[in-house]
C-alpha cells in the first residue's frame, strides 16, 4: 500500500528540493514555504458556485449556525478558535478586527466602515467542532472576466486543498470552469479535490413535496455522465436551505409549523400555493405576519409544505423534525461525503495542492534544474496509489461500480476507507503479528486479483478490482521491508 | 392599405437580393414574407434548462401537454397547434434510406398517442433511428391557439444557436414573438443577457418571462432588478412575472381571483395584442429587421470588395508592371553572369586539357624510356610500338571524353544561371564535338638502328685478337719464348672476344638512344596535334553554347519585353475599371442605404399605432 506517508514524504522532498533550485528567488520561495506549512495545516475546503447557488447557505447548513455571509466580495475563512473573532485584511489597510455580535443561531459581523469590494480576505475564527480539522472557506460568486478567466476559481484552485462546487444542472455552462482547471498535470491526475453539489434541490421540478428525491435520482443520473465523473469525486444532492434549517430548528418555530399543521389540509392548501399567499394571506391560524415569514425565511416554501407534511405524518417533536428534515435535505450524505473522501483523506489532498502550486511555479518561472524537477512530479504524480484509492473510495460510497455489499465493505476497508493502518486495511486486530498481516494481504490481493480478471464483470468492476490488487500489493511490500528491516537489525 | 406599404419595401427588399444573385436571401425573405401575410402568430418559448419552459406552455393552453419533470424532459421541440380534436405528431426527416434519392424538405409523420406524449417529446417513442432533426406537433382545441398562436416549446439549453433560431438566415424566416424563460430564484444570468442581446437582433418582439414567482418570496425585488439588467445591457424586451403552478391550479378549481395572480392574463393579453398587431405593427418591425439582416449581409460583400480594392491597388497591374522591370533588369544580369561563366570556364577547361594530354603522354614516355633502359630495340621494336600506338590512342580518348564531359559541365554551368527561367534551357544534348581528328596520325617508322653484321664482328675480333697476340708474344720472347705461343694464342682470343663483346654494347646504345628520340618526336608530333584537336573541339563547343545562350537571352529578353508592355497596358486600363467598380459599389451601397431608409419609415409610420393603446 502507498500510505499517506510515503506520498506525503515524496511532497515534502519534492518542496525542499524546489525550494534549493529557487533559493535565489524570495517570491517563489516564500510561496514554497507557505505550502510547506500548510501541510501540517487543517484542511481547505471552499464552497464554490455561481451568484445566487447557495454557497453561504450550505456553508451555515455545514457548520449548523448562520455565521455566514459576511460579505459577498471577500474570501471568508472559518478557522477554529477558543472564542468568536474576526480579522478583515484588505489591499490597502493594515489587518484589522471586526466586531462580532453573536445572535441566537449563530453571529454577525460587524462591517461598518468598510466599502463593498474593499475587503480581499476575512478571517473568521468560531469556536466549533466541525472546524477541528477542516477550514471552510466561503467564496464569492464565479464569474469569468473579460479575458475568458475565473479569478475566483483561480484562486479558489491556488490556495484551498479542495471544494464544493454548487450547481444547480450538471449540464449548463456552470461545470465550464471546472473543466478548464484541468489543464495542468496534477488537475488530470485525479479528480478528487471535487465535489459537485446539486444545490437548492428543494426547488427542483416547481417546488414538489418530493423534488429531493427527484434530486437525488438526477444526481446518480450526472454521476453516470463521464463529463462530470471525470471532474469530480462524486455528485450530491443538498438543499442547504432544509439543512440549517433543520440544524437550528427552535421550539418556537415548531410550534408554528405544529399549529399549521393543525389546520386541515384542504383549508390551509391554498395558502402554501406561493409564498406571497403564505405570507401576506390570512390563513386560518393565530400566527402574525412577522412570525410566518420567519418561518417562510427559515424554510422556505417548498420547506414549510415539507414540514407540515412531516408534521402531521408524525414526526411529533421538534427533535425529530429537525432530524427528519436533515435527513431529507441530503446534509447527512453530504457531511458524511466530505469526512469520507476529504478529511480522511485529507494528507492525499494537501499533498496533492503542494504539487499543483510546485507544477504552477515550475511551469511559470523555468530555470536551471526545473525541468528536472517537473520529471520527479510527474513520476509522484504517475506512482501515487493515493489518488487511485480516493476515486475508488467516492466510487464505492455511491455505489455506481455496483459491488455487492460485502466485496465493496471489503474493498473500501482495503483501500484505507477505514484508516491507513495495516491493520484497520486488512480488517485484523490492530496487534496482529507480521506474518498473520501477511497472510490477510496475499488472501486479499488473490481474491481481488480474480474478480480483476473475471470477463463477467464489467470493465468498471474491473477497473476497482485493480485498483484493490494494486493496494494489497502495495501492503505485502510494506511487510516486506518492514521484515527484511527488522531481520537486518537482529543481524 | 397600410400592409401595402410593408410589403412593398419587403418587395424591394427582394428584388435587390435577386439584383445582387444572392438566392438564399431571396429564399428567407420569400419565405418572411409568406410567414408575415400568415395571420398565425408564432410564439417560440426558449430559455436555460429547468425554468419552467413547458409548464409555462402548460399553463398558457391550460393543459398539462408538456412534460414537466426534475431532469431534462423536452428533448425535442414541442409545437403546439389549434386542432379540433387533441393529437400528438412526431414529426421527422426521414433517415436516408441507400439507393433512395433524398428529396429535400420531405417530411415523416407519425402518429403518436396522446397519452405517449411525454415519450414522445422525450425523444423515446416514434423517432426512428438514423431520422434526422424531428420535432412534436401537438394540437389542441383552444380557444387561444384557434385564434391562431402557436407555441414552439424549445428544448433547453445554452446552445440555443445550434437549433439554428439565432443564425440570420433562418431567424428571418422564424418567430413573431420569442418568450425567455428564467426563473424568480435568481436573477438573469450573463448568458441569458447575451442570448437575449442575440435574440432581438433578429426577433422584433421578444419578452422575458419570469416564471416560478410562487416559490420565491421576494420575486418583485427580483423582477426590478432584472428590468434593471434589461435596461442596463439595452435590451428592449419587456418583462412578465408569472406563476404557472398558480395559472394551473387556478383552471382546476376555476378561480379567477387566482388566475389574476398568477400573472397570467398580462401575458396572454400580450400575445393576444401580437397576434392581432401582427399583420400590422408586428410586420413593420419584421420587415425593419429583415432590411437590416438583408442590407447587412449585402453590403457586407460590397465593403469587403472595396476593402481588398484598396489593397488590390498595391497588388494589381501596377505591380506587376515594376515585376515585369524587375524581369528585365534580372535578364540583363542573368545575361552578363553567363556569358562571364562561360568565358571563364572555357579558359579553364582549355588549359586543363592541355595539361591532362601533357601529362598521360609525359606518362607514356618515361614508361618507353624505362622499357628501352634495358631492352633491345631490335627485339622488341615491335611489342614496344604496338603498346605506343595504343597507349597514344587511349590517351587521346581519355582526354577527348573528358574534354566533351567538362564542356557538358560548363553547359550545366552556364544553364544555371538560367534557372530561374525553368528548365530545358540545356542545348541540344550530347555536344557535338568533332570526335575525330582531321586526319589519322602518322605511323611511327621504324628508326634506322646499325645492326650488328658477322663480318663486323669478324673484323672487330680480329683487331682486339691481333693487340692481344702481339702484346703477350712479345713480352715472352724475352723469356726466350716464340712469339707465338699457346699463351699468346690463348691472349689474343680473349682480347678479340672482349674487343667483340664491348662493340656490341656499344652499338646497344646507340640503337637505343635513336629509337628514345625517335618515340619522344613521335609523341611530340602526336601531342601538337591531339592538342590543336582538343582546342578547336572546345572552342568549337564554346561557339555553340554562346549561340545556344545568346539565342535563349534573346528570348527571354523579347518575352519579358512583351509582358512589360502588356503590364503597362493593364496598369492603363485597370485603373479605369477600377475606378468603374468603385463607383458601381458606392451606388449599390447607396441604394442600399436608401432601402433601409425606406424601410425605416415604414417602422416609423407604424410607430404610433402601439402607444395609441396604451394612451
Amino acid at each position: 500500500m502507498s500510505g499517506g506517508w510515503r506520498l506525503d514524504a515524496a511532497v515534502r522532498d519534492l518542496l525542499e528540493r524546489a525550494l534549493h533550485v529557487y533559493r535565489d528567488d524570495p517570491r517563489a520561495t516564500d510561496r514554497l514555504r507557505h505550502q510547506l506549512t500548510r501541510l501540517d495545516e487543517p484542511l481547505r475546503v471552499a464552497v464554490v458556485g455561481g451568484w445566487r447557488s447557495g454557497k453561504s447557505t450550505l456553508l451555515n447548513a455545514l457548520m449548523g449556525e448562520e455565521v455566514a455571509p459576511v460579505d459577498g466580495s471577500a474570501f471568508t475563512w472559518y478557522e477554529d478558535g477558543p472564542q468568536p473573532d474576526a480579522v478583515a485584511y484588505s489591499t490597502s489597510h493594515p489587518p484589522q478586527r471586526l466586531t462580532v455580535l453573536r445572535s441566537g443561531t449563530g453571529m454577525h459581523v460587524d462591517l461598518a466602515g468598510w466599502r463593498a469590494g474593499e475587503l480581499r480576505d476575512i478571517v473568521v475564527r468560531w469556536p466549533t467542532r466541525s472546524l477541528r480539522q477542516v477550514t471552510l472557506v466561503d467564496t464569492p460568486a464565479l464569474g469569468v472576466d473579460e479575458h475568458g478567466r475565473d479569478p475566483v476559481l483561480e484562486r479558489v484552485l491556488r490556495e484551498t486543498d479542495a471544494m464544493l462546487y454548487l450547481t444547480r444542472d450538471t449540464h449548463g455552462g456552470d461545470l465550464r470552469g471546472l473543466e478548464s482547471a484541468r489543464e495542468s498535470s496534477v488537475g488530470q491526475a485525479a479528480p478528487v479535490h471535487a465535489i459537485l453539489v446539486l444545490s437548492r434541490v428543494d426547488e427542483t421540478g416547481g417546488g414538489r413535496v418530493d423534488a429531493l428525491l427527484g434530486a437525488r435520482q438526477l444526481a446518480r443520473r450526472a454521476l453516470r455522465e463521464p463529463h462530470v465523473d471525470a471532474l469530480c469525486a462524486t455528485v450530491a444532492p443538498c438543499s442547504g436551505l432544509l439543512g440549517l434549517a433543520g440544524r437550528v430548528l427552535g421550539e418556537s418555530d415548531f410550534a408554528a409549523l405544529a399549529a399549521l399543521a393543525q389546520v386541515p389540509r384542504a383549508e390551509l392548501e391554498p395558502y402554501l400555493l406561493s409564498a406571497e399567499r403564505f405570507g401576506r394571506g390570512q390563513p386560518p391560524v393565530p400566527l402574525d405576519a412577522a412570525t410566518r415569514s420567519a418561518l417562510l425565511d427559515r424554510l422556505g416554501l417548498v420547506g414549510v409544505r415539507l414540514a407540515t407534511t412531516l408534521v402531521r405524518t408524525g414526526c411529533d417533536s421538534r427533535a425529530a423534525l429537525s432530524t427528519e428534515l436533515v435527513r431529507r435535505s441530503g446534509l447527512g450524505e453530504l457531511r458524511e461525503s466530505i469526512n469520507r473522501l476529504f478529511v480522511d483523506r485529507r494528507e492525499v489532498l494537501k499533498a496533492r495542492s503542494a504539487l499543483a502550486a510546485v507544477e504552477t511555479l515550475l511551469r511559470a518561472e523555468p530555470g536551471p534544474g526545473t525541468a528536472e524537477l517537473l520529471g520527479t512530479l510527474e513520476q509522484i504524480l504517475a506512482g501515487a496509489h493515493e489518488f487511485q484509492e480516493s476515486r475508488l473510495l467516492a466510487a464505492l460510497r455511491d455505489g455506481r461500480l455496483g459491488f455487492e455489499a460485502e466485496s465493496a465493505e471489503e474493498a473500501r476497508r482495503l483501500v484505507g476507507g477505514d484508516g491507513d493502518v495495516l491493520a484497520a486495511r486488512l480488517g485484523v486486530a490492530p496487534d496482529a503479528t507480521a506474518p498473520w498481516l501477511w497472510e490477510a494481504a496475499a488472501d486479499a490481493r488473490w481474491r481481488w486479483q480474480e474478480r480483476a480478471e473475471d470477463p463477467a464483470l464489467r470493465l468498471a468492476q474491473r477497473r476497482g478490482a485493480q485498483v484493490v490488487v494494486r493496494s494489497c500489493d502495495g501492503m505485502l511490500a510494506e511487510l516486506a521491508t518492514h521484515r527484511s528491516g527488522s531481520s537486518s537489525s537482529l543481524a | 392599405m397600410i400592409a401595402g406599404i410593408w410589403l412593398d419595401a419587403l418587395d424591394d427588399i427582394a428584388r435587390t437580393c435577386q439584383e445582387h444573385g444572392r438566392g438564399d436571401l431571396l429564399q428567407a425573405v420569400r419565405l418572411k414574407r409568406a410567414h408575415l401575410l400568415d395571420p398565425a402568430l408564432t410564439v417560440l418559448v426558449v430559455g436555460e434548462p429547468n425554468q419552467g419552459k413547458s409548464q409555462l406552455v402548460n399553463a398558457i393552453v391550460n393543459a398539462p401537454v408538456c412534460p414537466v419533470g426534475d431532469g431534462r424532459t423536452t428533448v425535442l421541440p414541442t409545437v403546439l397547434r389549434h386542432a379540433e380534436v387533441a393529437t400528438a405528431t412526431v414529426v421527422q426527416t426521414p433517415p436516408p434510406t441507400p439507393g433512395a434519392v433524398a428529396v429535400a424538405g420531405a417530411l415523416e409523420r407519425t402518429t403518436v398517442p396522446t397519452e405517449q406524449i411525454a415519450a414522445g417529446v422525450a425523444g423515446t417513442a416514434g423517432r426512428r433511428p438514423g431520422a434526422g432533426p424531428a420535432y412534436v406537433e401537438i394540437g389542441l382545441p383552444r380557444a387561444l391557439l384557434g385564434a391562431g398562436v402557436v407555441l414552439v416549446d424549445m428544448p433547453g439549453s445554452g446552445e440555443l444557436a445550434a437549433t439554428g433560431a439565432t443564425t440570420p438566415v433562418a431567424a428571418l424566416t422564424r418567430a413573431d414573438t420569442v418568450l425567455l424563460v428564467s426563473d424568480s430564484t435568481r436573477d438573469l444570468s450573463v448568458a441569458e443577457l447575451n442570448l437575449l442581446l442575440h435574440l432581438t437582433r433578429s426577433h422584433a418582439n421578444v419578452v422575458v418571462v419570469q416564471t416560478k414567482t410562487d416559490l420565491v418570496p421576494d420575486w418583485r425585488t427580483v423582477a426590478d432588478r432584472n428590468r434593471r439588467h434589461l435596461a442596463d445591457a439595452g435590451v428592449p424586451a419587456s418583462l412578465i412575472p408569472v406563476s404557472a403552478a398558480l395559472r394551473l391550479r387556478a383552471a382546476a378549481t376555476d378561480d379567477h381571483a387566482l388566475n389574476a395572480e398568477s400573472g397570467f392574463p398580462p401575458l396572454i393579453a400580450r400575445l393576444r395584442r401580437d397576434l392581432t398587431g401582427k399583420p400590422d405593427v408586428l410586420a413593420r418591425a419584421a420587415v425593419v429587421l429583415t432590411a437590416r439582416t438583408v442590407v447587412e449581409q449585402l453590403a457586407a460583400p460590397l465593403r469587403a470588395e472595396l476593402e481588398s480594392q484598396r489593397s488590390a491597388e498595391e497588388s494589381g497591374p501596377m505591380t506587376r508592371l515594376h515585376a515585369a522591370q524587375r524581369e528585365a533588369d534580372e535578364l540583363r544580369r542573368c545575361s552578363i553572369r553567363w556569358q562571364n561563366t562561360l568565358a571563364d570556364e572555357m579558359a579553364d577547361l582549355l588549359s586543363d586539357v592541355e595539361h591532362d594530354l601533357r601529362d598521360r603522354t609525359r606518362h607514356i614516355l618515361r614508361m618507353i624510356d624505362e622499357a628501352f633502359e634495358t631492352a633491345d630495340p631490335l627485339v622488341a621494336w615491335d611489342t614496344v610500338q604496338e603498346w605506343l600506338e595504343r597507349s597514344l590512342v587511349e590517351a587521346a580518348e581519355a582526354n577527348r571524353r573528358w574534354l566533351v564531359e567538362r564542356c557538358d559541365w560548363v553547359a550545366r554551368r552556364v544553364a544555371d544561371s538560367f534557372t530561374r527561367y525553368g528548365h530545358g534551357s540545356l542545348p541540344p544534348w550530347p555536344l557535338v564535338v568533332p570526335t575525330e581528328t582531321g586526319e589519322p596520325l602518322p605511323e611511327i617508322e621504324r628508326p634506322s638502328v646499325d645492326r650488328f653484321t658477322v663480318s663486323q664482328k669478324v673484323i672487330t675480333g680480329m683487331k682486339g685478337s691481333y693487340g692481344g697476340l702481339l702484346m703477350f708474344g712479345l713480352a715472352l720472347t724475352l723469356a726466350g719464348m716464340p712469339m707465338i705461343n699457346p699463351i699468346s694464342i690463348g691472349a689474343g682470343a680473349l682480347f678479340g672476344g672482349k674487343s667483340i663483346h664491348d662493340e656490341g654494347k656499344q652499338l646497344l646504345r646507340r640503337r637505343q638512344a635513336t629509337v628514345k628520340m625517335a618515340v619522344q618526336r613521335h609523341v611530340d608530333d602526336f601531342f601538337v596535334r591531339v592538342n590543336k584537336d582538343s582546342r578547336d573541339a572546345a572552342r568549337q563547343a564554346q561557339r555553340m553554347l554562346r549561340d545556344h545562350f545568346s539565342a535563349l537571352t534573346e528570348e527571354l529578353q523579347a518575352g519579358i519585353v512583351e509582358s512589360l508592355r502588356n503590364a503597362k497596358q493593364a496598369a492603363d486600363t485597370d485603373a479605369v475599371a477600377r475606378e468603374r467598380r468603385h463607383r458601381e459599389i458606392r451606388q449599390r451601397m447607396t441604394r442600399l442605404a436608401a432601402l433601409y431608409e425606406q424601410a425605416q419609415q415604414v417602422a416609423a409610420a407604424a410607430r404610433p399605432a402601439p402607444l395609441a393603446p396604451r394612451a
